[in-house]
């Protein structure tokens, strides 16, 4: 069995940054997959649940615009975190989601493991399909809003760009959009509910925290490093409360059937979708 | 006295004029950076220039009146000036269709077919699938002037004010330059008719295939290594599988032995 002690992995402000974006990025795709798939079934009854066609584009763009918001507050977050007296320590250094050549090692290492060649990497606290998974967020939210806001106002855009221009966004944003969903969907759900060690969810991003047994065995570094500078004890957490448990696994849950209702259709009338 | 207030008078003067002069200067070479704001389309310009080339106006709106200038994606060659002699007699009978007054002048059982059995690919558009407009209602009525007829509306020269801004009102020239029949980003012959759109397109494919052909394999063989390992075994294994397997097989095995009892009776009587 588990042992109790339990390790803090995520602050308040990350644990609500992460609803936030949960919960916007839910609506974004419902809105904008029913009206990608409009001329479908599928796309007809989704767009039904958010008003129908046209009030569905308003309740994108709005949400776009709260999103684009909290992008910009959790720039201004991030930059707050960064040691700006030691900046490239603090920037390159292990706690911080910006890629190195670990990484790279790690990658290499993990994928020896899953065919049984070699040990376990010892990964630090962020792994690298954490930080991909971070990162193709970030890069992909300004270039939606971007080309989002560039579709949104078309005359506007075409004072400083050419007509054709408008042909280029309209691809860019539902490709990337297609890309994320598909992402997000499949390959982050896996890691998040189906991964066994996670099976049948990961609580971290809720709760908080993570069993101390699983940090040992998944990111000894991070553990180690913790010891090394003698704050492992103030690290440990409580466990959750039974109350708070049951609601995020039903919200959990709510989201991911939401998610595997858009990802089924998607797949079944792929062959409806218009790129540009 | 008087002679103090005279000089200060005139250094005063002297000042003004310094100072002047170099604000002047420095106002000339701002206004030399300082683009002009740029011409709106179907807004009335008043500059004398403008005006004077407003009184020789052909009618519709001129490349500088329209902000910026169309900046045309699709690259056209007209057949008829291919070959060792494009301007001869023989050339000169080639209809090009998308010059004509009539651009289905001299077909066979026109009135006969729909748009669509000639130009199929022509249907697949945004504004037909999603608005359900026609196409009479952007290219006219009978007889359909080929787009780059001289009197057209669909000409592009005019078609933004006479095509696209019966719904998009304040179209501009470059905004008719939008492509709504657009060729499939991913064909070869895209790379030369719209190259941006072809090379975006291809792009984000490899993006999203790139990026789902590593992680899904990839998520997959942790999910399968996991299973074996002493952790993901324990959590799965340990406290899901085992204990549905053990109390199937405690069902199945009291279900044998209550089988089996009368058998062993009887062994026993005999």
């Amino acid at each position: 069995m588990r042992t109790r002690m339990l390790l803090k992995r995520f602050n308040l402000t990350q644990r609500l940054t992460h609803l936030f974006l949960m919960i916007t990025f839910l609506i974004q795709a419902g809105t904008g997959f029913s009206r990608l798939f409009i001329t479908t079934d599928f796309g007809r009854s989704l767009s039904l649940f958010f008003g129908g066609y046209k009030t569905a584009i308003d309740i994108h763009f709005w949400v776009g615009i709260l999103m684009t918001a909290g992008f910009g507050v959790h720039t201004i977050y991030m930059l707050s975190k960064i040691d700006w007296k030691n900046p490239v320590q603090s920037i390159f250094g292990p706690d911080s989601l910006v890629p190195n050549l670990n990484d790279a090692k790690h990658l290499l290492q993990r994928i020896r493991w899953t065919i049984g060649k070699s040990p376990r990497p010892k990964l630090d606290r962020w792994a690298y399909w954490e930080k991909f998974d971070y990162l193709a967020v970030y890069w992909g939210m300004p270039l939606l809003a971007i080309t989002g806001l560039m579709l949104k106002f078309p005359l506007l855009t075409t004072f400083v760009l050419p007509g054709w221009a408008l042909n280029i966004a309209a691809l860019f944003h539902r490709a990337e959009a297609i890309l994320a969903v598909s992402y997000i969907f499949i390959v982050h759900f896996f890691i998040g509910h189906l991964r066994p060690s996670c099976f049948p969810m990961h609580e971290a991003m809720f709760s908080g925290s993570i069993h101390l047994d699983e940090a040992l065995e998944e990111k000894p570094a991070w553990v180690e490093r913790l010891k090394k500078e003698g704050k492992l004890e103030l690290a440990m957490a409580k466990p959750p409360a039974r109350w708070f448990r049951a609601i995020y696994f039903v919200f959990g849950y709510t989201a991911l059937v939401f998610g595997l209702y858009i990802l089924i259709n998607g797949i079944y009338y792929s062959r409806y979708i218009r790129l540009h | 006295m008087d002679e103090s207030l005279k000089h200060r008078t005139v250094m005063r003067v002297r000042l003004i004029c310094f100072w002047g002069a170099i604000v002047l200067l420095i106002g000339v070479i701002v206004m030399l950076f300082v683009p002009p704001r740029p011409t709106l389309a179907q807004k009335e310009v008043t500059s004398p220039i403008y005006r004077y080339r407003e009184r020789v106006a052909t009618g519709y709106y001129e490349g500088y009146e329209v902000s910026p200038r169309r900046k045309r994606a699709v690259l056209e060659v007209p057949t008829a000036q291919r070959g060792l002699f494009p301007f001869g007699s023989a050339s000169a009978m080639v209809q090009i269709r998308t010059r004509l007054p009539d651009s289905h002048r001299g077909l066979k059982f026109y009135f006969r077919n729909t748009c669509i059995e000639c130009h199929p690919k022509q249907a697949r558009n945004i504004h037909s699938e999603r608005a359900g407009i026609t196409c009479r209602q952007c290219h006219g009525p009978e007889p359909i002037p080929a787009i780059n007829h001289y009197y057209s509306p669909m000409n592009p020269i005019r078609r933004h004010a006479y095509v696209c801004a019966k719904c998009h009102e304040g179209a501009t020239a470059a905004f008719a330059d939008f492509h709504v029949h657009e060729p499939s980003g991913t064909e070869l012959s895209t790379r030369e008719s719209f190259p941006a759109l072809f090379y975006a397109s291809w792009g984000m494919l490899l993006l999203f295939l790139g990026t789902l052909a590593f992680f899904v394999p990839h998520s997959f063989m942790v999910g399968v290594r996991e299973l074996t390992e002493t952790k993901g075994f324990k959590n799965v294994t340990h406290q899901w599988v085992l204990p549905l397997i053990e109390r199937c097989r405690g069902k199945v095995r009291r279900f044998l032995e209550k089988k089996k009892l009368p058998e062993h009776e009887d062994e026993d009587a005999s």
